[in-house]
């Protein structure tokens, strides 16, 4: 077996396995945490609209936040959607998804993939340069904020490399490539990736909670 | 600590433009005498005993993006990036993903999130207690809709298990508990005092009656520095014609049990408050211009009783704001401009946001808003128990310039607002700073003004 | 076989003119990037180096890699072959057979000792003793073994010989190993392809004898001038792949309009050959070309790297079995883990 076939073959199914297991288990023990009833009366009685209204709204700073907070958002924007284009766009990509589970979509030109990559990639040096230099990131990051930056950096660029056969022969560049997803795959259930699904459970609660008494949310 | 202790070594002064305790010149306060090992071990527990699915959800999403900062008026007052609103609760977070969090078992055996230690609980009683006004600005800017502000109340219940508060609010909270007032306002103290104000004022300021509709209930603050505000509260009642009282058995509605993070004291002063009005068969709760009591009755009460509440809760903003819509209420015109400070507790966090802004439409006021208004107000630096702690002072002032100025930018005539403890901070700030800004209370503007029927 | 016989002399008896001797010299010297002079060099030495003894052994093959070499679409390239060596047994294409043929290959071992190329077709059995493939009673093993010790080199031409081929497809029931797995002390090349190329097979043996060695080889064993680059580096279609252009289908609006075919399981990315450069049937064209996908024919494992249609940015297989377990394994976790926590916070309570 080559590096090829161990990353398209046991290295991926292995690390998809891993990735539901921790999923699963992160997500359910969390909320299977006891719920105490509200027993409070309520200012508005469909709070889930609140829910919904935070997860959308948030998605954006308060007009009082705006300053502060515009290069860190715009920051994370560039990145995020980047990598919504990367993941989602490219046809290989898109060629994945199909086989895992037959739905496919068309995809965009793989020129624009790679300037898109070159962008994300350069944001993520600026998130990193940006967490290394500011105070309050410094205090607060640990092992979890440089080791996810780390999996979410490394399959861009090694993606970038092997679409434009650069550094090493493709075979070997698409195994790392892949072998670099699915060490994504295997960290991301367990440090602070998976806020890419408690972003909604996260906002949903405050939106719901904070709407039913009137809050601001 | 016994008690004949605290009032010897930490004696209320009551003379002092804010009420509090001297406060003894430690870096960090302890209660009890619990070995430093026995203080980690409770506090471990304690901050993951009460945990449950929200605040699970809450701490596993932070993405460490620090955005908290910029929201929280005391980092941005001092740029210290300590005062980093989620930073505040790391030990209890290390203390969650030990003990509580899914892979919990994962890190006790390996031991990759370690027991939290005394030095590090030492060093962050100042940032739970001193640092933090519970305001929940933080709330709103967290990308992840984290609330963060609920968190640190929470943590409080570990420290306050290990004896880890800070000796003033400690010490106020456990007098609250022990008189049934922090401030030493006891039920015979709040008797005498409203009826020496209702023959001083020519007002009915009825007390215990064994009946009544309303039941109304005050803050030690306003009944021992503000006691206008209970005869101002009388003459609305009474101009409104209500069959209402206080009650000598539940009319404190502050809870320093709550701020101080001793749940049973909580539960103990928010059950007074239930069994007297349900005592008196009334619908209606009245909370006065307090911002955590209403926090601590309105939307924790029912939930401390265990059902529904048998009665309505209102804060006399929301109360007010009623009477003046139905016409019941009638001002004389004001004729003057001012500026509406909102108080976290009601407003951001307590939802009762255009109640005062409907009170102060009907006084015909100038409304003039300041340019961070409503859910997202800065915060006045003092809630939270902030106001008590004497360390906290230097910060607390840094943070209350921030106010001063956007009060100033406003520049409207007047500075109103409802909650007394914010009054408390402001008069404070306005004696530190020697400010030409007086706070006003939202109640005593309108009973100031009403118009005779 | 007259052994003073030169190989320019016989190409003058053959009726081959100097003009289409060269051309054939230069047609080689080109297709392996040799220097311009070396279609001098190589004339001048072919024409006076002896023809050189080649010992042709098939294994467990299919006679592709001779059909390609015979059928070749240019028989200049398959006539100057014969020419240049001296092929001394070749099952398929001596007359002599039964025991006159394996005299031949002794006695031809015994004359050109330490100085015949030994050039093998198709994999080796090794199970059960190598039962599975026998000329002559011998296990193809053990005559691998006792020719390899004469020779000079050894080329294994075709995917079998090189890297297993389809014999070592899982589940390779007859233990078929390469040449390369077996003979270790001798200098091996692998000329892999299924078939491999006729002119790259020419190409190489023509480089050794007018060298007398081996070209340069890569990790796996091959001539670095023929399979130095990818079929999808030197492919046609490259620019399609570049703009994202695919076929979805074999009979698409894209197919017609000749895009690329990565999406239809092309394995050209990693496959490294020269068909796009040299193609078939003396140039006209090469798989790609005729409209399908590349099936690697020419790397190690190509049989067992899933369906030839299968992207190659894919997971080899869809073990949704094994995944859906590892989701139910983390729910359990879940539940268990919330469980604990929930018995540790009620424990914390009773505790006081």
């Amino acid at each position: 077996m080559d590096l090829l076939q161990f990353a398209r073959g046991p290295a991926l199914t292995w690390a998809a396995t891993v990735f539901m297991f921790g999923i699963t288990w992160r997500l359910v023990g969390i909320l299977l945490l006891k719920r105490s009833p509200d027993f409070s009366e309520a200012r508005n009685a469909t709070s889930w609209l609140g829910a919904v209204k935070l997860i959308i709204t948030r998605s954006w700073p308060r007009r009082e936040f705006r300053q502060r907070t515009l290069f860190a958002q715009s920051l994370g924007y560039i990145f995020h959607v980047g990598l919504v284009i990367i993941l989602f766009g490219f046809a290989p990509h898109i060629l994945f998804f199909k086989a895992l589970t037959g739905l496919g979509w068309p995809n965009l030109p793989s020129a624009f993939i790679q300037l898109t990559s070159g962008i994300t990639l350069a944001a993520l040096i600026v998130v990193l340069v940006r967490r290394l230099s500011h105070p309050v990131l410094r205090l607060l990051s640990n092992f979890d904020d440089y080791f996810s930056w780390l999996v979410t950096f490394t399959p861009v660029a090694t993606g970038m490399l092997a679409v434009a056969h650069f550094g090493a022969r493709y075979e070997t560049l698409l195994a790392i490539h892949l072998l670099s997803v699915a060490l994504l795959l295997v960290w991301f259930p367990f440090g602070k990736l998976m806020h890419s699904a408690l972003i909604f459970i996260s906002r949903g609660t405050t939106g719901a909670l904070f709407e039913r008494k009137g809050a601001s949310i | 600590m016994s008690t004949a202790e605290i009032d010897s070594t930490h004696p209320l002064e009551l003379d002092q433009p804010r009420f509090s305790v001297k406060n003894p010149e430690a870096r960090y306060d302890k209660q009890g005498d619990l070995s430093d090992a026995q203080r980690v071990e409770t506090a471990m527990r304690y901050f993951v005993k009460d945990f449950g699915a929200v605040a699970a959800t809450y701490l596993e999403s932070c993405i460490h993006c620090g955005m908290c900062a910029d929201a929280c008026h005391f980092y941005v007052a001092t740029e210290d990036p300590k005062y980093t609103p989620i930073w505040k609760l790391e030990p209890f977070k290390q203390a969650y993903k030990r003990e509580a969090g899914p892979f919990a078992a994962i890190y006790r055996a390996l031991n990759l999130k370690k027991k939290v230690t005394v030095e590090q609980l030492e060093a962050w009683q100042a940032l739970i207690y001193d640092s933090c006004t519970l305001c929940g600005r933080c709330t709103l800017i967290c990308p992840m809709g984290i609330d963060i502000a609920s968190l640190v109340g929470l943590a409080r219940h570990g420290m306050n298990q290990a004896g880890l508060v800070p000796h003033e609010l400690w010490a106020v909270a456990e007098r609250a508990q022990r008189e049934g007032s922090p401030l030493g306002a006891t039920p015979k103290v709040f008797k005498d005092r409203c009826e020496w104000l209702a023959d001083e004022n020519q007002v009915a300021i009825p007390v215990d009656k064994a009946q009544a509709d309303v039941v109304v209930t005050m803050s030690s603050i306003e009944i021992m520095k503000y006691p206008d505000s209970i005869v101002a509260t009388a003459k609305i009642l009474n101009h409104l014609g209500l069959n209402w009282t206080f009650r000598s058995d539940g009319y404190e509605a502050t809870n320093f049990g709550m701020l101080s993070g001793n749940s049973a004291w909580q539960q103990e002063a928010s059950m007074k408050l239930i069994h007297a009005t349900i005592a008196a068969g009334a619908k209606l709760l009245i909370l006065p211009e307090c911002g955590h009591a209403y926090g601590a009755m309105r939307w924790q009460g029912a939930n401390i009783y265990g059902k529904p509440l048998p009665f309505r809760v209102l804060h006399i903003s929301e109360f007010l704001a009623e009477n003046t819509k139905n016409g019941a209420i009638k001002t004389k015109p004001l004729g003057k401009t001012l500026t509406f400070h909102d108080p976290c507790q009601i407003s951001r966090r307590g939802g009762a946001i255009e109640a005062p802004r409907d009170v102060l439409n009907g006084l015909g006021a100038a409304l003039i808003e300041m340019k961070d208004t409503k859910g997202v107000n800065w915060c006045c630096g003092g809630g939270g128990g902030v106001v008590t702690i004497h360390r906290a002072d230097p910060i607390r002032y840094k943070a209350f310039q921030i106010k001063m100025k956007q009060v100033d930018d406003a520049g409207a005539e007047l500075l109103v607002s409802s909650c007394s403890n914010c009054r408390q901070t402001f008069d404070d700030g306005q004696n530190h700073f020697h400010w030409d800004k007086t706070m006003l209370s939202l109640l005593e503007l309108v009973a100031d003004n009403l118009e005779d029927k | 076989m007259n052994e003073s016989d030169t190989l320019g002399a016989s190409l003058v008896r053959s009726g081959v003119s100097r003009r289409s001797f060269l051309k054939f010299c230069t047609a080689m010297a080109s297709l392996m990037a040799l220097p311009p002079g070396a279609a001098y060099a190589m004339a001048d030495a072919l024409s006076r180096a002896q023809r050189q003894s080649v010992i042709w052994l098939s294994f467990q093959e299919c006679t592709g890699c001779v059909e390609s070499l015979t059928r070749s679409f240019d028989p200049t390239l398959e006539q100057m072959i014969f020419e240049m060596i001296s092929l001394d047994y070749q099952e398929t294409l001596q007359a002599a057979s039964g025991e006159a043929a394996e005299l031949a290959r002794v006695e031809a071992m015994k004359s050109s000792y330490g100085k015949y190329l030994l050039i093998v077709d198709g994999s080796i059995p090794t199970k059960d003793g190598g039962v599975y493939s026998t000329v002559a009673g011998v296990s193809n093993y053990d005559r691998l073994i006792e020719m390899a010790k004469g020779a000079a080199a050894i080329v294994a031409v075709g995917t079998c010989s090189s890297y297993g081929g389809i014999p070592h497809a899982n589940p390779n029931p007859t233990g078929a190993v390469s040449v390369s797995d077996i003979i270790k002390d001798k200098p091996v090349m692998n000329v892999p392809g299924c078939p491999p190329i006729p002119s790259v097979i020419a190409g190489t043996l023509a480089y050794f004898v007018t060298y007398g060695k081996l070209p340069e080889l890569d990790h796996i064993g091959r001539p670095k001038v023929f399979y130095a680059d990818t079929i999808h580096d030197r492919c046609y279609r490259r620019p399609f792949y570049d703009q994202g252009k695919f076929a979805k289908t074999f009979d698409d609006e894209g197919a017609r309009n000749g895009w690329c075919l990565y999406e239809l399981g092309c394995k050209g990315p990693t496959t490294y050959n020269a068909c796009a450069t040299i193609k078939w049937n003396g140039g006209v064209s090469y798989p790609i070309e005729s409209g399908h996908g590349c099936l690697g024919c020419s790397e190690p494992n190509f049989w067992d790297n899933g369906s030839f249609y299968r992207p190659l940015s894919t997971p080899l297989a869809s073990n949704t079995h094994i995944i859906a377990a590892g989701t139910l394994g983390g729910i359990a976790a879940g539940v268990v883990a919330a469980g604990l926590s929930r018995k540790h916070q009620t424990h914390i309570g009773e505790e006081k």
